[in-house]
């Protein structure tokens, strides 16, 4: 179907700026997009919506120099481009922040806002640069961060910010923002929006891909949804619903998650004033089988750092964690596994999957040894596994695809489905379990982990999306600045959420617990 | 308070600065304590003798570092080494600049070469350098039919170990003067971040707009281009050339590498750092000289250091020490 350009609800924006003509990318024997069409304006806010493998990373991927089309034409500025690889697409004046966060923790903050700036020029001016990368960071309201700071001293949402910054630092005609606010909590994310503002209002064009619908519609002006590699609409998003996006997208009606209320089941995993030095101080948790709890928080708030202390992953840990009565080796994600706490990290690409591997290695690779007698791994059984949790883990990609080669959501998918089904885990640790996944996948992977929950694990999940934190979880902590605010069982208002991550102070109860 | 905090961020909380000053310093302390604990004496010629070490050594550190800070190893250094030597005496008998100018012509091919196949056809660095090694051994072994070849151009062999200010040599100085320009280059301009960027996660460098092919094959080329410059001068100095250096030289460059605070999986290290390196390795190996240690005591030496260098390097024993710390400090606040 060709994009539904029709007079009348184009929104009052500039002169064309990139058109998009017959856009086709094949892998091997799959299609990942054939024949798109898209059309940018200048002052234009423009999203591109997609369920995962819909093909919109693959035609940003083209547009940002990273892939070459097999045919079809793009046209910047009236004049018609050949984007080779990213420097000709710098050149040409398009700016990109990745999917995959892409700053070098090597670096210093400052050198990764010019890393690979052509107009930059090949000298290395420090005070220049230090200026420059102050105001860059300014205008994205972080001003506590200090350009000299080794990059890797950052959590992984102030990263992201890092790029962003550098990607509007540009002053480039066309920036696109792939998944940009996935890691981000809804603060972070209202000053990403203003800075977008800002850039089309000074001429850009915008290119803007999320699965977090509700920013969609407030921040775009038009949404371009791609389905099965074609563009299916092209529509302005006054003229959309949230529904009515999700219904383009799917192609039917959208499915709802049946909450139940938790049981109220044994105390099985006890935290006793655990804290980890600089990142949360001391807290203490009874968690009960069959409840999901929610650790809700901005970035920086230590909402993610009880999770990956309780994984085992952070050496300083103190305190004290134990499961069943027995107490957990603190600081070895070895011993943590052992105990039955199996983790899905919120950075799937260097904390979790094995990217050049298969999908079908990948679900398997914690259950190794159920699968083997004697050392040995017994191939029927094998097979069956792993059909029986891709199915269950609702992953329709071939089991020998490479998990590199799958959209991000996919990703997400296999990744969270490794740690479910499994006889030896007790308790289910998810940071940001739907990041970058779309609306589809993302009611999937809820299923799956209230369906973990009924049966008897303890699930501790991080989530800075407030929809997330109301949908799926039975008990919401509320974190700030690495210590506890509230603690909340039933029901609780979002502005209650909002307010006690963003302030600190549970001035606004809500059924406290 | 503020102090402290500005020397913990830019100094102690950084290994690949902490590591090379360290050792050198604790080098350069043992070389003047020399005389406290061994019968040798002290002159400016120890000082010479190291420096001439240095001038042997540095170019193969400087070339190994360089590509192990993007990530990357050249094993074939020492081979391009034993080339561009053989290749520097067989041709500039009669006119200096000619062996050096094949020497450097060598070098550019070895390393483009290379620096093609690994980075445009993204075959891994180690069997691609390691087989350049032998196969490069094997031509200069064919290029001098097995045997040591000698040099008949006195002046220049006399020329280039001349002392300068009692402990220099031309030979050093150009060693060092290599460390600046390369140091500088790198420290002054763009391609220093990309270097170490692609070392660190070569990915995101491509999606920032760095074209880390170009830079790989170029530091490919440089590291060639060292190794078969510093076999010529070698060669030149000696008055001979030896078709097959053996691996010490490899082993002591990645040494000083290590030394240097080169991180081996890529992104962490610096010029001025590698310089430190090369410098610890060979005032370390003057020490085992002057104080007529047997030769077996450096061999062990070196191989206990490498081994430091790479546990202390290791995530799972830094995490194992804070573990062990954060455990005795509970143990004490409950007692």
């Amino acid at each position: 179907m060709q994009p539904r350009l029709t007079p009348g609800n184009v929104p009052p924006a500039g002169p064309e700026l990139v058109r998009l003509e017959g856009l086709r990318r094949t892998y091997g024997d799959t299609v990942a997009v054939r024949g798109a069409d898209l059309v940018l304006r200048r002052g234009e806010v423009h999203a591109l919506c997609g369920h995962n493998g819909a093909g919109k990373s693959t035609v940003v991927r083209m547009l940002s120099g990273q892939e070459t089309p097999d045919a079809g034409t793009i046209t910047i500025a009236g004049e018609q481009v050949r984007l080779r690889n990213r420097r000709s697409a710098q050149a040409a004046g398009v700016a990109l922040v990745d999917q995959e966060l892409s700053v070098v923790p090597a670096l210093t903050v400052a050198e990764n806002l010019v890393l690979g700036d052509q107009a930059a020029g090949w000298l290395y001016r420090r005070r220049q640069v230090r200026s420059r990368a102050r105001k860059m960071l300014d205008e994205l309201g972080l001003d506590h961060i200090d350009p000299y700071q080794q990059l890797s001293t950052l959590g992984l949402g102030e990263r992201q910010l890092v790029e962003i910054a550098r990607a509007f630092g540009q002053h480039a005609q066309v920036v696109i923002l792939d998944e940009p606010t996935a890691t981000l909590s809804d603060v972070e994310s209202e000053r990403v929006y203003d800075a977008v503002r800002r850039v089309a209002a000074a001429g850009s064009a915008v290119l803007f891909v999320s699965h977090r619908l509700g920013e969609v519609l407030e921040l775009c002006d038009r949404v371009t949804v791609m389905r099965d590699g074609a563009v299916v609409a092209d529509v302005a998003s006054a003229d959309l619903t949230v529904n009515a996006l999700i219904r383009h997208m799917l192609g039917e009606a959208p499915t709802t998650l049946d909450k139940q209320p938790a049981a109220d089941g044994e105390i099985a995993l006890r935290l006793i004033d655990v804290a980890v030095p600089h990142r949360f101080e001391s807290l203490s948790l009874d968690a009960r089988a069959g409840t999901v709890y929610a650790f809700a928080g901005q970035v920086g708030s230590g909402a993610a750092d009880v999770l990956r202390a309780v994984a085992g992953l952070e050496p300083s840990l103190r305190g004290r964690v134990s499961l069943g009565g027995r107490r957990v080796s603190s600081g070895s994600p070895a011993s943590a596994a052992r105990a039955g706490i199996a983790f899905a990290s919120g950075d799937r690409k260097s904390e979790g999957l094995f990217l050049s591997r298969s999908v079908g290695v990948n679900l398997l690779a914690t259950r190794i040894p159920d699968l083997a007698t004697g050392g040995l791994v017994r191939r029927g059984r094998w097979r069956r596994t792993q059909q029986q949790v891709a199915a269950e883990c609702g992953i329709d990609a071939p089991l020998a695809t490479r998990v590199g080669d799958l959209s991000g959501g996919n990703q997400q998918k296999v990744f969270v489905g490794r740690a479910l089904g499994r006889s030896d885990v007790k308790v289910l640790i998810l940071d940001e379990p739907t990041r970058g996944v779309d609306v589809g996948g993302r009611a999937n992977i809820h299923q799956l982990v209230r369906r973990a929950a009924e049966d008897g694990l303890v699930v501790l999940f991080a989530s800075t999306e407030l929809d997330e934190l109301l949908d799926l979880a039975d008990v919401v902590v509320t974190m700030h600045k690495g210590r506890v605010v509230a603690q909340h069982r039933g029901e609780v208002s979002d502005d209650t959420l909002l307010y006690e991550m963003t302030h600190g102070t549970s001035a606004m109860v809500g059924g406290r617990q | 308070m503020r102090r402290w905090h500005q020397i913990h961020r830019i100094f102690l909380s950084r290994p690949e600065r902490l590591l090379p000053t360290s050792a050198l310093g604790i080098t350069l302390l043992a070389f003047i304590a020399l005389p406290s604990y061994s019968d040798a004496e002290l002159t400016s010629f120890d000082t010479y003798n190291a420096l001439q070490v240095f001038a042997r050594l540095a170019p193969l550190v400087l070339g190994l570092g360089l590509t192990m800070l993007a990530g990357e190893f050249d094993l074939s250094v020492v081979g391009t080494y034993a080339l561009g030597g053989m290749l520097a005496v067989q041709y500039g008998g009669t006119d200096w600049k000619l062996g050096i100018a094949a020497a450097l012509g060598a070098g550019v091919v070895i390393g483009l070469t290379q620096g093609t196949i690994i980075a445009r056809l993204g075959v891994p660095s180690m069997p691609v350098t390691l087989a350049t090694y032998i196969a490069l051994l094997g031509l200069t072994n064919a290029l001098s039919g097995g045997l040591s070849k000698s040099y008949a151009n006195p002046d220049v062999t006399l020329w280039l170990d001349k002392p300068v200010s009692e402990v220099f040599s031309p030979r050093s100085l150009m060693t060092i003067a290599a460390f600046v320009v390369i140091g500088s280059i790198l420290g002054f301009s763009r391609w220093g971040r990309e270097v170490r960027a692609i070392g660190s996660d070569r990915r995101a460098s491509r999606v920032s707009g760095v074209q880390s092919d170009r830079v790989l094959i170029g530091l490919f080329v440089t590291s060639a281009v060292l190794a078969a410059t510093s076999g010529a001068l070698l060669n030149y100095s000696l008055g001979a050339a030896n078709p097959d250096p053996g691996v010490q030289p490899l082993i002591l460059a990645a040494a000083g590498a290590l030394l240097g605070g080169v991180s081996l999986s890529g992104g962490h290290g610096s010029v001025a750092g590698l310089l430190a390196g090369a410098l610890t390795v060979a005032f370390l190996a003057q020490i085992v000289t002057a104080a007529q240690l047997p030769t077996y005591t450096a061999q062990l030496f070196y191989a206990g250091l490498l081994a430091l260098i790479v546990v202390v390097d290791a995530p799972g024993l830094q995490r194992a020490w804070t573990r062990g710390t954060i455990r005795i400090t509970s143990r004490k606040v409950l007692t």
